[in-house]
């Protein structure tokens, strides 16, 4: 049984289409709860200096990796958003599909360095640095997962030509993602 | 599908009309990735400071503008985006002093202080490695200057309940140099005060819990240390 589009998804008086409209106010959640976040560490890193040694500690060539790995999964994103734009739902689903694998490697990596870090003793409770650290990393990662298994559901649609706009919308939250990391980078693996 | 029509319509003009070229903003990006990382090798901070974040803001600015599109967004997603910024603008001048200092004309973060001085003291130390529990401070531990930290600032250095902190408590910090006090306590009840906090036996939660900060060794020495202010 197929049932009438809601009222709100067709009506556009701000002259963004809904959807985006929404994914905009949410990002703009995002941005109170990871700048509230990274905006703590940033005083507490200046506050204390001892912090330095253990920042020291965190792989820079990892953190590098995993941000080559978001940066090239929001290029395939915004290739995604553009077969949409074409009414190409299957191209559009296969780069989806191609940023789902940058996801799945970026957890991976995340989960082999974690594991290292843990088993040399950083752990969560080890400092005040690495409360920060798997905090911000951790909530990011979730951020990662979520959009990954959001974005198989819309490829799925994309493949069968439904819903296409929506591609554009999950590409939206991703390039967020990517550049939450962008500040996370340097603020957790470089700045030592 | 009227969404597709109302998404053709309204993003017909979303890259405000131009043509966006990916691939050379991806490239760019890459490159800044690069001079991100190589900074530090220059072994200057302002030049670290300036690759990490002054390009951190370059790459995210390029996202933003070109893969989310944000340059041809109509202004209200721009407002709504720009008042979470400002909201945390707002917090961070708010706070930041409070929490960049360690202490002020009438306050002063001991637990920062000792955490910067333990930190520094054996920069080497985690909570915990191989399951074995080591001290942060274990090499360098000093009860009396422990205890001027996180006790003597409401109980006094001298232990007489005078700690400039406690001038304004109500009930007053105890004073361990009055007989009346030891008539109620021992040392084990100091030991576990300090190991669980005031509040674990109805006392004032003012007195937190130590017992992730030190050792059991070093909380015996502070209760030894509290001991010696009990009169003969």
């Amino acid at each position: 049984m197929a049932f009438p589009k809601p009222t709100a998804t067709l009506r556009s008086a701000t002259g963004i289409p809904t959807g985006r409209l929404a994914v905009w106010w949410l990002l703009a959640s995002e941005v109170v709860i990871f700048g509230g976040l990274l905006g703590s560490y940033l005083m507490f890193r200046i506050g204390h200096p001892e912090w330095a040694d253990a920042a020291a500690h965190t792989n820079t060539w990892i953190g590098a990796f995993n941000t080559l790995v978001l940066l090239t999964s929001s290029f395939t994103a915004v290739l995604g958003h553009q077969a949409a734009e074409r009414g190409d739902g299957k191209t559009a689903a296969k780069f989806l599909v191609l940023t789902m694998g940058g996801a799945l490697t970026f957890i991976l990596v995340k989960s082999v360095e974690w594991t290292i870090e843990i088993t040399e003793g950083y752990t969560i409770t080890a400092n005040g640095f690495w409360s920060f650290y798997y905090t911000a990393a951790g909530l990011h990662a979730l951020h990662v997962i979520a959009g990954a298994i959001i974005m198989g559901v819309i490829a799925l649609d994309a493949y069968r030509g439904r819903e296409l706009q929506r591609v554009e919308l999950i590409g939206i939250y991703w390039h967020f993602v990517d550049v939450v990391w962008i500040f996370l980078f340097p603020l957790l693996y470089i700045a030592k | 599908m009227p969404e597709n029509h109302e998404h053709q319509g309204g993003d017909a003009k979303h890259d405000g009309g131009h043509h966006i070229n990916y691939k050379k903003i991806y490239f760019i990006l890459l490159g800044l990735l690069v001079v991100s990382v190589l900074g530090p090798f220059a072994g200057i901070v302002i030049v670290t400071l300036i690759t990490a974040f002054g390009v951190a803001v370059v790459k995210a600015n390029l996202v933003v503008q070109n893969f989310m599109h944000l340059k041809a967004e109509k202004t209200l997603a721009k407002w709504v985006l720009g008042t979470s910024l400002l909201l945390m603008a707002l917090m961070f001048a708010g706070v930041s002093a409070d929490v960049l200092n360690h202490e002020g004309r009438n306050w002063e973060n001991l637990a920062a202080k000792a955490a910067v001085e333990r930190g520094i003291a054996d920069p080497h130390a985690v909570g915990e490695v191989g399951g074995e529990a080591v001290a942060a401070v274990e090499v360098a531990f000093n009860v009396e200057r422990n205890f001027d930290l996180v006790c003597g600032s409401c109980h006094g250095t001298a232990g007489d309940g005078t700690g400039a902190a406690g001038a304004a408590l109500d009930p007053r910090p105890a004073n361990f140099t009055d007989p009346v006090f030891w008539e109620t306590r021992d040392r084990d009840r100091i030991v576990n005060v300090i190991t669980n906090g005031g509040a674990s036996v109805g006392l004032s939660p003012l007195m937190v819990a130590w017992s992730a900060s030190f050792t059991s060794e070093q909380i015996q020495e502070l209760a030894d240390h509290v001991m010696e202010f009990r009169p003969e």
